[in-house]
């Protein structure tokens, strides 16, 4: 759910941005954080608005579509109905249907696309306020949530990535303002970076925002700060072992990023940094499906 | 119906210029626009005209009127077909104003220190002297990089064979730029592809521009300059414009109470104590600003701003004491300023003047009213105003009374007819008059027109007046790259 969120909003800014230009707007960025496509497959997509919009979003053959994503999601739901309240298991229910609508594909062929994203936007938010109000505290919330910080901040880091390996890594290489501006929105970010930093964009600045700005609820650091708190309650006397590796590993990745500035980040080299965390973070995500999800 | 038989049903006022049409056949820059909208039906555009609306309704783009102690929300009519420029036109306008504003800079350096222009012989004493905005508190004060006009709207229209006049230059605070940004958007929304198809380009760079020259104005050279928006409050009828650009800029909206102001340093009110504040960019007027200077009722101002801001301490945008170049007497000799400032020929034309304190130039008004607009000249906004062609008798008779008592406060301009624009009303497309304002920003590194602008359109049928308070609404402003 929280990568269909991810997606969405992705989706609509960078519509949006390719609506204000008038030389060609290339999606190739967006292809590049959330499918799995071949290096030519996306150079043929990437000039193509509406090709890019219905492939991600209601695209069959796209195993990271928000339709197969929903499906994927309501499976998982329906397999675990016992544990998860019945609100959210009709929100997931109707998210999927909605998505399977017809019609869909027709809405992104005549209407104005940011209208039917928004409106795919709100399913999603129906489904975390209702998970936020109903769902009880207990072990199957804490992996809700483990699941959400765990994917946002392989998120975060997946487009800091992507969008930093446009202009090779050159910190100073930043002279299109509108390039930072759209990423920024495309994450929530940019009215709390105009806060933040009053001087224009530096790229030293949106490296500390996306990494480790504790208020920035889609930042590195917030998230597996998060990650870390609802991990914790998981502890039990039953897995002892299983749970301190886990801890061990989250631990350590948490005063990796917290003890970096964003000086240190770049002299280190900001690509190998994110790979480095984005390593450890599937390795977390390895490990918790392997202690506790695996029939071994 | 499809909207093909609407084109065909659209006829274009005699003796008018039209921004779509010419001779019957539809202008190069209108063509693709025109293309994509013949493919639509009826019903589609009304759709679309309705999407529009429930947008800017979502968004809070409105304005509360009261009635019976309840507030309705109203939005400002907007009209979904865009109002469209060539690159050639924008060359030429981009060009004028820049002279116009470059002459203006140095005019208000000049009034307010070595009055040259008045030595000359330029511009006579009594004009500057007579005029209610000019400012003696703002003498030999030297403003910082000698900025005045930071931002301007100034209002253009076209006359009947389709050439540039200014009408206004609004030098104060100007409004409206945030229609300017949020109709592009919409046109965004209802139309989507076209846009890019189109060729257009982007003004979203407005708010960064401008924060970018706020931050520049920053007396304390620190990294962090506190940069606030001075708005008048919630039932200032731009309040929706003030919380925008604050939002886009990211600085703090103030109102004068939240600021106070200590041994000529302007703080700002916060959780945590007083901060200093660098750079006010103020939609307050002239005459509330500091109620120990001007109106001591004021209760929109801060006590002692004015002391801070000649000690330099604090910058204020724009500069106070502007409405001298923007009073519409003193509009009659902008040319003669860009001959005598830059010894260049004006781009852009004026509309020719009748000044009313002149007996023969009054005379001559009277003579021909049904053919005249008379407006006093230090209001805007449409108030105040006589049209010679619709006004009756009486109204005449009493309007040239006013006159008479104080004629250097009004002006006369030649009614000029102003070019029209096709606008979707009630199913049908029919002309209606427009005029442009492109919003100029001028900065320690000069001066920048994001390419757009306001198009403000007269709604009632036959209308020339095209503000917003007197019925007017707006379109989204194209300015095609090439």
């Amino acid at each position: 759910m929280e990568r269909t969120d991810g997606i969405l909003r992705m989706l609509k800014i960078n519509y949006a941005s390719s609506q204000d230009d008038t030389q060609e707007f290339s999606w190739k960025p967006v292809l590049k954080i959330f499918t799995f496509l071949e290096e030519e497959q996306a150079n043929a997509l990437a000039h193509d608005t509406r090709a890019v919009l219905q492939f991600m979003v209601i695209g069959k053959d796209n195993p990271n579509s928000v339709l197969n994503i929903i499906t994927l999601a309501r499976e998982n739901g329906r397999s675990v109905q016992d544990h998860i309240t019945k609100e959210m298991w009709q929100c997931i229910n109707d998210f999927y249907h909605i998505m399977r609508q017809e019609k869909l594909a027709d809405l992104f062929q005549q209407e104005d696309p940011i209208t039917v994203l928004d409106n795919l936007i709100k399913q999603g938010l129906l489904y975390f306020g209702t998970t936020d109000v109903t769902m009880a505290r207990g072990e199957g919330n804490s992996f809700i949530s483990i699941g959400k910080f765990l994917e946002r901040a392989i998120q975060s880091t997946d487009i800091l990535d992507v969008k930093f390996s446009d202009m090779n890594y050159e910190m100073d290489k930043i002279t299109d303002t509108t390039y930072w501006k759209y990423m920024l929105m495309s994450i929530s970010g940019y009215e709390l970076y105009l806060k933040t930093y009053r001087g224009g964009f530096e790229a030293k600045n949106v490296v500390e925002q996306i990494l480790l700005n504790e208020q920035f609820p889609r930042s590195v650091i917030y998230s597996i700060n998060h990650l870390h708190r609802y991990f914790e309650r998981l502890k039990s006397e039953h897995n002892r072992s299983d749970y301190n590796q886990i801890d061990f590993m989250i631990g350590k990745i948490k005063s990796k990023v917290k003890f970096s500035t964003p000086d240190s980040i770049i002299n280190e080299g900001l690509h190998f940094f994110l790979n480095e965390t984005k390593k450890g973070l599937f390795e977390i995500g390895n490990k918790l499906n392997h202690n506790y999800f695996a029939y071994a | 119906m499809q909207t093909s038989e609407l084109m065909q049903s659209y006829l274009v006022d005699a003796n008018t210029w039209d921004e779509m049409y010419s001779d019957s056949s539809v202008r190069e820059q209108y063509k693709n626009a025109v293309e994509f909208l013949e493919k639509l039906s009826i019903d589609d555009l009304n759709k679309r005209e309705d999407f529009a609306k429930r947008l800017f309704m979502s968004q809070g783009v409105t304005f509360t009127v009261y009635s019976s102690g309840e507030g309705i929300e109203k939005i400002f009519p907007f009209d979904i077909i865009p109002r469209i420029i060539t690159a050639k036109e924008w060359e030429y306008i981009e060009k004028g104003i820049k002279q116009r504003l470059k002459a203006l800079n140095l005019f208000l350096k000049d009034i307010y220190s070595n009055q040259f222009i008045i030595k000359d012989g330029v511009i006579p004493a009594a004009m500057i002297y007579s005029c209610p905005h000019y400012l003696r508190e703002m003498h030999n004060f030297p403003v910082p990089y000698d900025i005045y006009v930071h931002i301007s709207g100034i209002d253009l229209i076209r006359n009947n064979d389709g050439t540039f006049y200014v009408l206004e230059d609004n030098l104060r605070t100007p409004s409206g730029v945030s229609y300017m940004l949020e109709n592009r958007e919409i046109t965004k929304r209802i139309f989507p592809y076209l846009l890019p198809q189109s060729n257009v380009r982007s003004v979203t760079e407005y708010p960064t521009i401008l924060h970018r020259n706020l931050v520049s104005l920053s007396p304390r050279q620190i990294r962090n300059p506190t940069i606030v928006l001075l708005t008048p409050g919630i039932y200032n009828s731009a309040y929706f414009e003030h919380t925008t650009l604050a939002r886009l800029m990211g600085v703090e909206l103030v109102e004068g109470s939240d600021l106070v102001v200590d041994n000529h340093k302007v703080y700002m009110k916060t959780t945590s104590g007083l901060q200093q504040v660098d750079v006010i960019y103020r939609r307050v007027d002239d005459e509330y600003l500091d109620p120990l200077v001007f109106d001591p009722g004021s209760m929109l101002g801060v006590a002692g701003i004015m002391s801070a801001y000649r000690k330099g301490n604090v910058a204020i945008v724009n500069a106070v004491g502007n409405g001298v170049a923007d009073d519409k007497a003193v509009y009659t000799f902008v040319p003669a300023m860009i001959r005598y400032y830059l010894n260049e020929e004006p781009l852009l034309k004026n509309v020719p003047t009748y000044q009313l304190g002149k007996d023969e130039e009054r005379e001559h008004v009277f003579k021909n009213i049904e053919t005249m607009v008379i407006k006093k000249t230090n209001e805007s906004g449409g108030y105040g105003m006589l049209m010679g062609s619709a006004a009756t008798s009486q109204e005449i008779e009493n309007y040239k009374a006013e006159v008479l008592q104080d004629p250097r406060q009004f002006i006369a301009q030649p009614i000029i007819s102003l070019s029209s624009a096709p606008c979707y009303m009630d199913g049908k497309l029919k002309p209606r008059r427009v005029d442009l304002r492109p919003y100029a920003l001028c900065g320690p590194d000069g001066i920048e027109i994001v390419p757009g602008g306001l198009t403000r359109v007269a709604l009632r049928e036959g209308s020339l007046i095209v503000n917003s308070s007197q019925g007017g609404g707006s379109k989204d402003t194209w300015v095609l790259a090439q």
